[in-house]
């Protein structure tokens, strides 16, 4: 096959050559970008026609080490913020500075008036032309939802994000406070910070000497998905008095009922899908199916239900903690839990009239069962393969 | 059907890379950021001409838009190649570049590089290029028969250890965390927005595209000896084709181009099984012509899907994989009918 043969060398020879062509162009393309790169890091901008305003905003930066280890400059004086998770966006509106909030998430619906700002998509995967198109100073982001190739696309062209990593209630506090210094409002956030902490110190003081009520925490029913150590959530509960009973270094461990029966937890914590109708159908429901019926916690009727801001380390979760442990140490408190607490979720085991509540609307699950799901799709998606 | 002179390869080849380029510049265009097309021109030249500037529009442009468009040429390009490559090779009509188990090997790559090294710039795509090559070596020693690639074995072959790298996959996913779970998660369903792992952004470009095209051009050498294996491998031997070498040099080359479109963009399906089948449809079976019309089409699809991905639901973002199936299924399903008929 001698043609084939000479179209193989030939072929062979192009390619070589248009390696070599491409090699030559690439080493002046590189220059070219380092030049790109230098001017984009850069602090103050050097093109003429940025925006006189922006230009005077960014003029001074700080060097700042966010929480999961990236180094970033950000301005000192930040006019605009993008936030890309609910409890962000909440901390945010707790501290006053909604006015410097241009932009959240899809999924952010704390308080309602979060909804009214312009969306970038969801928490996972928001668009970042979008953040880009609201011109932030500023970037937050948490690694309870967010993923780090958002973060560090953004970094890449030059948009600061600040990620936070609580994993406690300390940790809440502490990134409360960060946030608040990097907004420029740092009085704000100690004010807010020591209330919580002490409404936080009441609960210690109230709760000490009481044993810890063991507790079931159900992020997902089916499959049974609760909480390891290592989440905030886990944390929350031992500052209302409880400990979960699930013993694992998993964020969000599956649980078989098996062990659920073995270790039989005192109370059932469930968590609220906003709907206030829907909470009696859900105890209901456990007592109708079998295995949950026979557990002595549904039998007792010791099953509540947290609000979903359980699920956000945020300022609303103090509130949380708050009503979960009237809840469960009644007696602990003097004064009577409704009158403690306005927002007290209602107790489901008297099933008397519901209070109502703030009923939330919102069709978006909390973050964590947004979580679950997703790896249930994955693991759907693998299995299919 | 007319003769096949280069020529004709040209023509339509010419056509193709002509509707590329439209699609590459409606993608250039739309967005959630808003640029005229005068603006991404001025911007576009200053970036060539090196006198880039850190405007929004540079880094919309440089940082965002054109990234994505070259990661989905490439990506389709790799994917298409390989799936006709397979196709021949397996002479399995159903044949994709995920049916030999390079997508779990690369899948279980990255796995494990989440959970041992999750914060290290980079180590996803090479682990994921790790596993895919190390399950590429596996299942062709598994695949062989009397020292010759089998078809039905190496098929075999495939499908177990896909299965096998599966069910490791299934059992370390209960073990990972937050944010390494939900990278996992885009990087299963395809996911182009990964910024690419270093700073400099062409060198990274031109080390995949170099090697897409010495993988692509060693399969495009084999193409007149794949048309004459097509008919029938002995019959090709009779021809003086070396049948065994030209089986080894698609599997290694295919399997190179599934693992290098996997390890920067994770699992993308149903193009590398329909664009090489849609361009047979349109421009017939001859290898001369597939090669480089699949590299093209597939380059097509997966920029248009990724740009309607992230504009019809905007501000949030479709999946380019799941867009890919949900556009590609119905426009397979015409074209079938309308051949059959």
């Amino acid at each position: 096959m001698a043609p084939s043969e000479a179209r193989r060398r030939f072929f062979l020879m192009a390619l070589t050559l248009a390696c070599g062509v491409f090699a030559c162009s690439l080493r002046d393309a590189r220059a070219a970008e380092t030049h790109l790169q230098q001017s984009a890091t850069a602090p103050a901008p050097t093109s003429p026609d940025s925006a006189a305003q922006t230009a005077a905003n960014k003029r001074a930066t700080k060097l700042v080490t966010d929480e999961t280890g990236r180094h970033m400059a950000i301005p000192l004086n930040v006019q605009r913020v993008v936030s890309l998770a609910p409890n962000l966006t909440e901390m945010i509106y707790a501290l006053g500075l909604d006015a410097k909030l241009a932009g959240d998430t899809t999924y952010c619906d704390i308080p309602p008036a979060a909804k009214e700002k312009p969306h970038v998509g969801a928490p996972q995967d928001p668009s970042l032309e979008a953040i880009v198109a609201l011109h932030p100073d500023l970037v937050l982001a948490t690694t309870s939802i967010n993923r780090a190739q958002t973060a560090d696309a953004l970094l890449k062209i030059g948009v600061p994000v600040y990620t936070s990593n609580p994993h406690t209630m300390a940790g809440m506090l502490s990134a409360t406070a960060t946030m608040a210094d990097l907004l420029g409002e740092s009085e704000q956030g100690a004010k807010l910070v020591a209330e919580l902490q002490q409404r936080l110190d009441t609960l210690h003081a109230a709760l000490q000497d009481r044993p810890m009520t063991h507790v079931l925490f159900v992020v997902w029913e089916d499959p049974l998905i609760s909480i390891g150590q290592n989440t905030f959530i886990a944390d929350a509960l031992r500052w209302a008095g409880a400990e979960s009973i699930i013993v694992a270094s998993q964020n969000w461990p599956q649980v078989s009922m098996e062990e659920v029966v073995r270790l039989q937890p005192e109370y059932i914590v469930l968590t609220s899908d906003h709907l206030t109708a829907e909470t009696h159908e859900r105890v209901n429901n456990l007592r109708d199916r079998p295995t949950w019926s026979e557990l002595r916690a549904v039998k007792l009727g010791h099953v509540v239900m947290a609000s979903d801001e359980f699920t956000r380390p945020a300022p609303g979760l103090v509130d949380a903690i708050e009503s979960l442990a009237h809840e469960l140490h009644p007696e602990a408190f003097s004064t009577s839990a409704a009158e403690f607490a306005p927002n007290f979720p209602q107790r489901i085991v008297g099933a008397g009239p519901a209070p109502a509540g703030p009923a939330r609307t919102t069709a978006n699950a909390p973050a964590f069962a947004q979580f679950a799901s997703a790896r249930l799709r994955m693991e759907a998606s693998i299995c299919a393969r | 059907m007319r003769p096949l002179t280069p020529r004709r390869i040209l023509a339509i080849c010419g056509m193709l890379a002509a509707i590329l380029f439209v699609v590459v510049v409606i993608s250039l265009r739309v967005g959630a950021y808003p640029i005229s097309m005068r603006d991404i021109v001025v911007t576009l030249y200053n970036g060539a001409v090196g006198n880039g500037d850190s405007s929004e529009f540079s880094q919309v442009i440089f940082g965002l838009r054109l990234p994505r468009i070259a990661l989905g040429i490439l990506v389709g390009a790799a994917l298409s190649t390989s799936g006709a490559g397979f196709q021949a090779l397996l002479r399995n009509p159903l044949a994709d570049p995920y049916v030999l188990g390079v997508s779990s090997g690369a899948a279980l790559g990255a796995m494990l590089s989440l959970i041992i090294a999750p914060h290290t710039v980079g180590a996803i795509q090479l682990a994921a290029f790790i596993g895919a090559a190390a399950t590429i070596a596996a299942v062709y020693f598994l695949g062989r028969r009397g020292g010759q690639l089998d078809s039905a074995t190496l098929l075999l072959a495939g499908i177990i250890a896909a299965s096998f790298l599966s069910a490791i996959i299934i059992f370390l996913l209960t073990l990972v965390n937050g944010p390494g779970l939900r990278s996992m998660t885009f990087w299963l369903m395809g996911d182009l927005t990964a910024p690419p792992p270093t700073q400099n952004v062409l060198g990274w470009f031109g080390f995949l595209y170099f090697v897409f095209i010495v993988a692509a051009g060693a399969m495009y050498t084999t193409s007149s000896d794949l048309n004459l294996i097509l008919t029938g491998e002995q019959e090709a031997g009779h021809l003086g084709v070396n049948v065994t070498r030209v089986k080894l040099v698609v599997y290694v080359a295919a399997s190179l181009l599934t693992g290098l479109a996997v390890s920067v963009s994770g699992t993308i399906g149903y193009v590398g099984l329909l664009v090489p089948h849609v361009m047979r449809m349109l421009f017939g079976t001859d290898y001369r012509l597939l090669i480089p019309t699949s590299a093209i089409g597939g380059a097509i699809v997966i920029v248009l899907a990724d740009t309607l991905g992230r504009t019809i639901v905007a501000p949030t973002e479709l999946p380019v994989g799941a867009m890919t199936a949900l556009a590609g299924a119905p426009v397979f399903i015409y074209l079938m009918r309308r051949r059959i008929r």
